[in-house]
């Protein structure tokens, strides 16, 4: 195992242990921790003796030694040895910078960065460009890539996913071309050349298809041999389809090669779409470089691209217009295009509704399968697309973006838009309309906001009282609930991560999550009895009571008045006249919403709370919150997990956001326009 | 100076998918000499399920059953032959192949804990490392590839609950950081194995792919010095991508014939694509892509990795292995029932499987005599693991290396003094399949002084 852990260390350098840090940590275990946590004893299935360093292989637990440390949780205050201030803070700041370093490239590791370094002013003052970069496309920049390269071509298959299973998505450090993906690239690229080069039969003369590309088929059309200049010209266009570029000239050199070699046997038609096929496949066209000029800023080309796959799946023309003409240069140049996209309502951003899509992952919904209830029309896909609306909406107002997105009242409620028949005007209409038979006894979604009729005068405010904010539309507590029940855990987990910073481990091996399935007792009773068990709570004890006010809700994501609990008399009796069982009953019980926020750090934040909205109101106050949604922004946008390096930028989002009165516009074009997202590490060529 | 980077490269990416491109070609030749000489190779199905194996699933009829995660007592290895008991119900579907047949209970696999939230233990099951570690190094099935190499060193294939979930990357790995795609849409996979087969496409455009593919790795081979680190080891994986499909177009080739003979019909299949179909499917295209010649060894995920549960709608079981792990029924069925009814379609699969291979002779016996199918869960023996057991089944031979089936192998149970980890399974199977080693992945800490190196003498011959 440690020749594969050195695989790692060669190619990451800086991640190497010296040997003076090996004997300091190896003395702070010895001193401080493998008493309990050695090869004799292991307490709580803990050992420590065996560590060596290598982040790679034991990064979980080095995470959980300062997470403990940092915490004061360890050593116990009983023990005898206790280490210094001084010690705790090498050991903690050892396994950060290890971690950083390691953990900027994963998903979900972020929070691992201390929240009070990167926001203390300080920090900002460092700043060490982050390291040149290729970005294979996202799926999704796939199919958007295809669109400007081919238009709509018929079977292409998608060759990249998206790994993570939660959260955000696209990082750079991800994507890859593996065999499998390269053997659909490659039948996608025949197949994007195919209806390039369409040609049809009219007249007894071939003539290319109309949404073929006219240069290719001019080519194809005659049966000679084409002239080197006018392959040139095709060779170039299809530089400009795929990567917005001429073709240089030793390029061109050696695609024309190909073109010899393929054509020996007469098939000109054949040797061109191979050429053409190559262009597709070219490594840059598959990967986004962000390689940063002799200055260290990323190229005005690179940056044209940066910016568009930013906010969108495809390329802006003027992006790389400007980018011809020289511009493209500095921040202010660039940060004017920001805006010119942010502010122009006709260029498609679906990439502003995608970072909150996968920040709150209410658009997983869906996926939790639930059985339809006798008393519901269960339409988790629509709720998804009313929460849609309402943050692009809240996106369109602009303001104080992050309290409006936890604390609005306001909610759109089936909605879609149409034209209206007779005044031929776009209007809202009712999205999702009941069949009287099919959904008889089924109340009708607009139920859910306690409307007893569709309006079309949306968004609807509701009452106080009820719902506020994205974290109860139904769209969000159904994504994240289970398929019989709510998730208190994973809900609280959210809030923990997403909203206060926190990190909470994976749930340890050996542990059997098992939820008692006594339904006689409430949700909030089966799990807070079951996770108080001390083992359990060191963990549960930064999510349970985070997840607990939304039992306000059922798992359909119904408001409740009271809780219900199983009536096992009731049950028994409800039969039929045949005596055969007719199914649960359940009988209310006291509804409690009532949790905590602790263990933050942050004085204003910690105590007791009496349901969602109390919960909901403080976090939307908290400067902390606050920042910790901007770090994700960041992740998102910049693909990467933020490091100290980036405090400055950081830093600077958070202020351009607040002097602009909560602008999610001016939290963007800071960070689009910053040194993080602009400036590489100038390497050594090679 | 570029042929060292070159060779730096190829050593870095020794064991990529498919194997590094620059040796492949090689081990074809010597498996077309090895074939007409008399050798044929030996060949491997691990078949990874989700939500764990319940031991009882695994006790042939009369003996003791046990209680959830209750271990056993044997301080001994306890073997009871299967010919004159009857398996359990849940894998009764094996019954006609028996005697090819051994039951492992009492391996143990916590090193692999720590995966997605105590669920799978995703690479660590094949790899016997943390599961948290993402892919850190070689798994089994992908190390057997490399020892047994076909034309394709390892096909993964695998089901998600989404029809669209294309790839799973968290069962297979060909070394560190290199997890290895499970392609999901059997459609794709048919493509990927059995176009070439099947496209009536014409010597010159064979040979255009050719120059294509020969110009791309050129391309990219170029565009790989103007970067260094990481992001290098991203433009070599394309690479190694582009020579891998260069030389297996000659090599697909070559084996046309046999190849195109034993394509699956899966219209039907593709049309309707439940987690049954899709399942079966791709059963159907690893069975013909071994019996075709095209790899020796394969991997099929049912679900697997991470929280990657199915539902089998088909089969009256519309909730998520999710769900039922967390104790939900359906109508008619409690959770037990449910893992019974889930395991018994699974072995289905396995015995037809088997019955494509024991039906077509090789050398003296069958193919089923040289094929070894290794089912096993990747969440050790439940839901939520505590991995101190991991049942396995193997059915199958390796042309008389392992000791004969018809076995009910207990081991010694976590804890006793020769108790045998996963590990001690690979190893010797590997043994086997001629590569011998002396560990595999990462040793369970809470195993002192327990041998966990080495083979398990009680399974070879």
């Amino acid at each position: 195992m440690r020749i594969l852990a050195a695989v790692f260390w060669i190619t990451s350098s800086a991640l190497a242990v010296t040997p003076a840090e090996t004997a300091t940590l190896k003395k702070f275990l010895s001193d401080y921790c493998v008493k309990c946590h050695g090869a004799e004893k292991q307490k709580g299935d803990i050992r420590l003796d065996d560590l060596s360093g290598d982040m790679l292989a034991e990064g979980t637990r080095w995470s959980v030694i300062a997470d403990q440390i940092r915490r004061g949780e360890m050593p116990p205050d009983d023990a005898k040895a206790q280490p210094s201030d001084i010690q705790k803070k090498a050991v903690i700041s050892w396994v950060h910078a290890q971690l950083g370093a390691h953990a900027q490239r994963k998903p979900n590791l972020g929070n691992l960065v201390p929240h009070d370094l990167l926001f203390a002013p300080a920090s900002s003052e460092k700043s060490d460009a982050p390291a040149a970069r290729l970005w294979r496309l996202s799926p999704e920049a796939y199919t958007g890539w295809v669109d400007q390269v081919g238009g709509r071509v018929n079977g292409i298959v998608q060759p990249f996913t998206a790994n993570p299973e939660r959260g955000i998505k696209d990082f750079s450090s991800l994507g890859r071309v593996d065999e499998p993906t390269t053997e659909i690239l490659l039948r996608n690229a025949e197949a994007i050349v195919e209806k390039q080069t369409g040609t049809r039969i009219e007249d007894g003369k071939v003539i290319g298809k109309n949404d073929a590309v006219r240069e290719f088929t001019d080519l194809i059309k005659s049966d000679a041999s084409p002239s080197r200049e006018l392959l040139t010209k095709a060779i170039d266009r299809q530089f400009q389809l795929a990567i917005a570029r001429k073709a240089e000239p030793d390029e061109v050199q050696r695609l024309l090669g190909l073109y010899e070699k393929c054509a020996q046997g007469g098939d000109h038609a054949g040797a061109l779409r191979t050429v053409l096929t190559a262009v597709l496949l070219r490594s840059d066209a598959m990967f986004r470089a962000e390689m940063g000029g002799p200055d260290g800023m990323l190229t005005p080309r690179e940056a044209a691209g940066a910016i568009s796959a930013a906010l969108m799946h495809k390329r802006d023309g003027a992006l790389f217009n400007a980018a011809e003409k020289g511009e493209l240069t500095t921040r202010e140049q660039i940060a004017a295009h920001v805006r010119r996209i942010l502010d122009d309502p006709k260029i498609q951003k679906p990439r502003l509704l995608g970072f909150f899509r996968e920040y709150f992952e209410y658009d997983n919904a869906p996926d939790v399968f639930k059985d339809e209830p006798k008393d519901l029309w269960h339409r988790p896909e629509q709720a998804v697309l009313d929460t849609d609306r309402l943050i692009l909406q809240i996106l369109a107002e602009d303001k104080d973006v992050f309290r409006t997105l936890l604390t609005t009242p306001l909610t759109f409620v089936n909605v879609k838009t149409g034209k209206n028949k007779e005044t031929k005007q776009e209007e809202f209409q009712r999205a999702q309309v009941p069949n009287p038979q099919n959904q008889k006894g089924k109340a009708p979604i607009e139920s859910l906001y306690g409307l007893t009729d569709w309006t079309p005068q949306q968004p609807i405010t509701q009452s106080p009282g009820t719902r506020i904010g994205i974290l109860m539309q139904p769209s969000w507590l159904v994504a994240w609930s289970e398929n019989f029940n709510n998730d208190i855990v994973r809900r609280g987990r959210f809030i923990r991560e997403r909203l206060l910073g926190g990190t909470v481990p994976d749930l340890p091996i050996g542990v059997a999550a098992m939820i008692p399935d006594d339904k006689t007792r409430t949700l909030r009773d089966r799990v807070t009895n079951t996770t108080k068990d001390e083992r359990c709570w060191k963990c549960h004890q930064h999510m349970d009571d985070l997840g607990l006010p939304f039992e306000q809700f059922d798992h359909y994501g119904r408001m409740m008045t009271a809780d219900l609990v199983l009536d096992p008399e009731a049950t028994s009796k409800n039969v039929n006249y045949k005596g055969v069982p007719q199914g649960d009953v359940y009988k209310p019980a006291p509804l409690d919403t009532t949790g905590r926020i602790s263990l933050t750090g942050d004085p204003k934040l910690d105590g007791a709370i009496k349901n969602p909205h109390e919960l909901l109101m403080r976090i939307a106050s908290s400067d902390r919150a606050r920042q910790v949604w901007i770090r994700h922004v960041f992740r998102y946008y910049l693909g990467r997990n933020e490091t100290l390096a980036d405090a400055a930028t950081l830093q600077a989002a958070d202020r351009a956001y607040l002097q602009s009165g909560g602008s999610y516009k001016a939290l963007l074009t800071s960070l689009l326009a910053s040194d993080s997202f602009l400036k590489r590490r100038v390497g050594t060529p090679h | 100076m570029s042929e060292v980077r070159l060779l730096n490269r190829r050593t870095v990416l020794k064991g990529l998918t498919l194997g590094a491109g620059a040796t492949l070609l090689g081990p074809m030749l010597q498996r077309v000499a090895a074939e007409s000489a008399g050798v044929i190779p030996l060949r491997f199905v691990f078949v990874v399920q989700s939500n764990g194996i319940d031991p009882n699933h695994i006790i042939p009829t009369g003996l003791e059953t046990r209680r959830d995660k209750e271990l056993f007592k044997n301080e001994e290895t306890l073997t009871v032959p299967l010919a004159d008991r009857a398996l359990p119900e849940p894998i009764a579907d094996l019954t006609p192949f028996k005697e090819s047949l051994t039951l492992i209970q009492g391996l143990s696999g916590r090193s692999s804990e720590g995966g997605t939230g105590g669920h799978s233990t995703n690479h660590g099951a094949l790899g016997c490392y943390p599961g948290s570690a993402g892919p850190m190094a070689q798994t089994i099935d992908s190390a057997l590839g490399d020892a047994q190499p076909g034309i394709i060193r390892h096909v993964g294939l695998g089901v998600l609950s989404k029809p669209d979930q294309t790839l799973n990357y968290l069962i297979s790995c060909a070394g560190p950081g290199k997890a290895m795609p499970l392609q999901c849409a059997p459609e794709n996979s048919f493509r990927a194995l059995f176009g070439s087969a099947l496209g009536g496409g014409d010597r010159a455009s064979f040979e255009r792919r050719t120059h294509l593919l020969d110009f791309m790795s050129d391309d990219v081979r170029r565009a790989r010095q103007s970067v260094t680190g990481d992001e290098r080891t991203k433009l070599d994986e394309y690479l190694s991508a582009l020579e891998t499909l260069h030389r297996r177009q000659g090599a697909v080739d070559a084996i046309k014939p046999r190849l195109a003979s034993n394509v699956p019909k899966l219209d039907e299949r593709f049309a309707k694509p439940t987690e049954v179909n899709r399942l079966q499917a791709q059963f159907e295209i690893a069975t013909a892509a071994l019996i075709g010649g095209l790899t020796n060894s394969v991997t099929i995920a049912s679900g697997g990795g991470g929280q990657n549960y199915l539902s089998w709608p088909d089969l009256g079981i519309p909730i998520d292995g999710h769900a039922v792990g967390h104790g939900k029924g359906v109508e008619g069925l409690t959770p037990p029932e449910i893992h019974v009814k889930v395991r018994q379609f699974h072995c289905k699969l396995i015995a037809s499987m088997a019955a494509k291979f024991q039906s077509i002779r090789e050398g003296s016996g069958t193919m089923l005599d040289r094929t070894l199918i290794v089912y096993l869960s990747d969440s050790g023996e439940a839901h939520h693991p505590n991995l101190k057991q991991w049942p396995v089944v193997l059915l199958g031979g390796m042309a008389g290396k392992l000791k004969a089936g018809g076995r009910y192998v207990q081991l010694p149970f976590y804890g006793a003094k020769k108790h045998r980890t996963l590990a001690g399974l690979y190893l010797t199977l590997l043994h086997a399949a001629g590569r011998p080693r002396e560990s595999f992945g990462v040793p369970d800490t809470g195993l002192r002084g327990i041998d966990q190196g080495g083979i398990i003498s009680e399974l070879l011959a």
